[in-house]
């Protein structure tokens, strides 16, 4: 009876129960919501890096911490094709490709600009870069003279698909060469930045350009993104016992920014939680405080009836519990059909760091949904511990006397 | 125990006030509600206190009732003094061997007639077969059998305060104190009132204490006292307990 009798009391003032209780579930909908849509960034985060730079990059040390000078350390064809035949072995690996990244300049006989410039294999890569490109086609042959360029650069540029420009660089052995291209495309990034700098070009252009055969470092796809710290260690051990010179990276290693974009997206949820759950606190606290009051005689008349103080503090506590557990369970409702509303829209968004625009859904989970009800219930509960006691320890005829 | 066929063996005490004194301190003054007050109840007998408003009649009811302690003096229940007993026994006492009837009712608002009914035998934990039982019974003896699901809301006064009477006999007390059951209450329902209160003394035996300060009351009472600034001026006996 004690349930009974905290349920029809939640519901005596109707009213205010019904305030509480969407207080609560508003609450609620927020925390549940920015839950799933937080959790969603960060798993869109990670798969638009991994998309870009590969689970996995495996190079010279000093180029894949940044400490090469110029073109060295570039991987040899030798080493590069075993260091792929040991790629091959390892568990969860999907692809792998070799790339070369080189500094230049780009323009025409009126003026030239800066060019950052990625020798890729284009038939690794056109499927990462389809999803960006502005206008014409991505590069076919693997060793043609053509050039994709950001959508910015070629605006200054002045030039499109089917225009003509001149590349040049300096060369692994420090003399300059140059070359005609062939513009067979544009790309839109959401870093502005990179748009007016980059150039993509085949892998074969890109080692003629630079005369070498080398490339500065293989990138590697897995089929789960967390599978990737234990298949860089076992290709780091793989590639020691081959005595090649080469190191492995995590993408995560390779994107410092991301743990503290996590720890971001982290503090973001948990300063939500906590201010949902210091809302909850104090609104629901408000009202059981009148609500305890005004039933101050009945207490009393319970208290000489019999009941002990705990009995009338557990009545009390289960109220609050019972209206936890009503606006969590309307909040965490109305959260998933909202989650549900949003994901309807299909729509994307580039994540911070990245360029490939990623589908943003609302995850709906057990995380979303068990959380924010813990959340409504902790609140409540917390909530409806001191004007339980207070109230419950009332002198019984003080209690009665109470009009 | 049938809730119909019990009664208690009557003559010995059940209640006993020992020199009751009460202060109250309102402001900076103390005031003496009771003054050395010597009470007995005998098992079965029907006991009317009487007196004017603030005459200590209430303050009485309460340190019987043990929801209240006396500043000086003791309560003594089945002859064992209670004022050394700690919150806990007090409240197992008046769950288990007292019934307590209000002026105002005091009903809980958002449980049945049948529920109000039921809830002292929450209290002490009686099997719900029984208790499901023991409210039908009850309701039966009170004249309410047929009202038992409504609300107090939608109750009469007088049907009111007979399912606080039913509450008060449910687990069958020793002893039932009244405080002034019939001030709420229109004349002919107050004397409705009066005539359960009685009815249930004689057929169970039950120790009836009622605190009034209607002199409609008097007639209905084996005893009466009556009580004046704190003090007991004056005892009749009206009549010898009836026998069971």
């Amino acid at each position: 009876m004690t349930l009974t009798v905290a349920v029809r009391n939640v519901f005596r003032n109707r009213r205010r129960a019904l305030i509480s209780l969407l207080v609560i579930a508003v609450g609620l909908t927020i925390l549940s919501f920015v839950l799933g849509f937080v959790g969603e960034a960060i798993q869109a985060t990670r798969r638009s890096l991994a998309m870009e730079l590969g689970a996995l990059q495996v190079g010279d040390p000093r180029v894949l911490d940044g400490r090469a000078s110029g073109l060295e350390g570039l991987i040899s064809p030798g080493d590069l094709s075993r260091a792929l035949d040991l790629v091959g072995g390892i568990p969860g690996v999907v692809r792998a490709t070799p790339q070369v990244r080189f500094a230049g300049l780009i323009g025409d006989a009126e003026g030239s600009t800066f060019l950052l410039a990625q020798g890729v294999v284009p038939a690794d890569r056109g499927d990462d870069f389809a999803r960006v490109l502005a206008s014409g086609r991505f590069l076919g042959d693997p060793a043609a003279r053509e050039i994709v360029l950001g959508a910015r650069l070629a605006e200054r540029l002045g030039v499109g698909p089917g225009d003509r420009v001149n590349v040049a660089t300096g060369t692994v052995s420090g003399t300059f060469n140059a070359a005609t291209v062939t513009v067979v495309g544009t790309v839109r990034l959401a870093d502005g930045q990179i748009e007016e700098r980059i150039g993509l070009v085949p892998l074969g252009f890109a080692q003629r350009l630079l005369r070498t055969d080398g490339v500065e470092r293989i990138l590697i796809w897995l089929d789960d993104l967390d599978r990737a710290p234990a298949a860089a260690d076992a290709l780091a051990g793989e590639l020691a016992a081959a005595g090649l010179p080469l190191a492995v990276r995590r993408w995560d290693e390779l994107t410092p920014f991301y743990s503290s974009l996590e720890t971001f997206w982290g503090a973001f949820s948990g300063f939500t939680t906590l201010a949902v759950f210091v809302l909850v606190f104090f609104s629901v606290l408000e009202v059981l405080t009148i609500a305890f009051l005004e039933r101050t005689r009945e207490v009393g008349t319970i208290r000489a009836l019999g009941a002990s103080p705990g009995r009338v503090f557990r009545g009390f506590v289960t109220e609050g519990v019972v209206i936890g557990a009503l606006g969590g369970l309307g909040g965490v409702a109305s959260g998933v059909a909202l989650s549900l509303v949003f994901n309807a829209l299909g729509l994307s968004f580039v994540p911070p760091g990245g360029n490939m625009p990623q589908p943003i859904r609302v995850s709906v989970g057990p995380s979303t949904v068990l959380l924010p009800f813990l959340v409504a219930l902790g609140a409540t509960f917390l909530s409806s511990l001191y004007p339980a006691a207070k109230t419950a320890r009332l002198p019984v005829v003080e209690a009665l006397r109470t009009t | 125990m049938r809730q119909g066929s019990f009664c208690y063996v009557k003559g010995a005490p059940v209640l006993e006030g020992r020199a009751l004194t009460k202060f109250y301190t309102l402001g900076k003054e103390r005031v003496r509600a009771l003054d050395r007050v010597d009470f007995t109840a005998v098992q079965g007998d029907f006991t009317v206190v009487n007196g004017p408003s603030g005459s200590g009649k209430s303050t009485l009811l309460n340190l019987l009732a043990l929801i209240d302690r006396p500043s000086e003096g003791e309560v003594l229940f089945d002859g064992q003094p209670t004022g050394s007993l700690p919150e806990r026994a007090l409240a197992a006492l008046r769950r288990e061997k007292i019934g307590l009837v209000f002026q105002t009712f005091n009903l809980i608002p958002v449980l049945s007639a049948a529920e109000n009914v039921e809830y002292p035998l929450l209290l002490t934990r009686t099997p719900r077969a029984e208790r499901r039982e023991r409210v039908r019974e009850v309701l039966a003896e009170v004249g309410l059998a047929d009202l038992a699901r409504r609300r107090p809301d939608e109750l009469s006064g007088g049907q009111r305060q007979r399912v606080a009477v039913a509450r008060a006999l449910v687990t069958q007390p020793r002893i039932v104190l009244a405080d002034e059951p019939t001030a709420n209450l229109d004349s002919a329902t107050g004397t409705q009132i009066m005539e359960l209160l009685r009815g249930l003394n004689g057929e169970h035996c039950v120790t009836f204490v009622v605190v009034t300060h209607d002199p409609a009351v008097i007639p209905y009472a084996e005893r009466v006292l009556t009580i004046r600034d704190g003090r007991i001026v004056g005892e009749e006996r009206r009549g010898e307990p009836r026998p069971a």
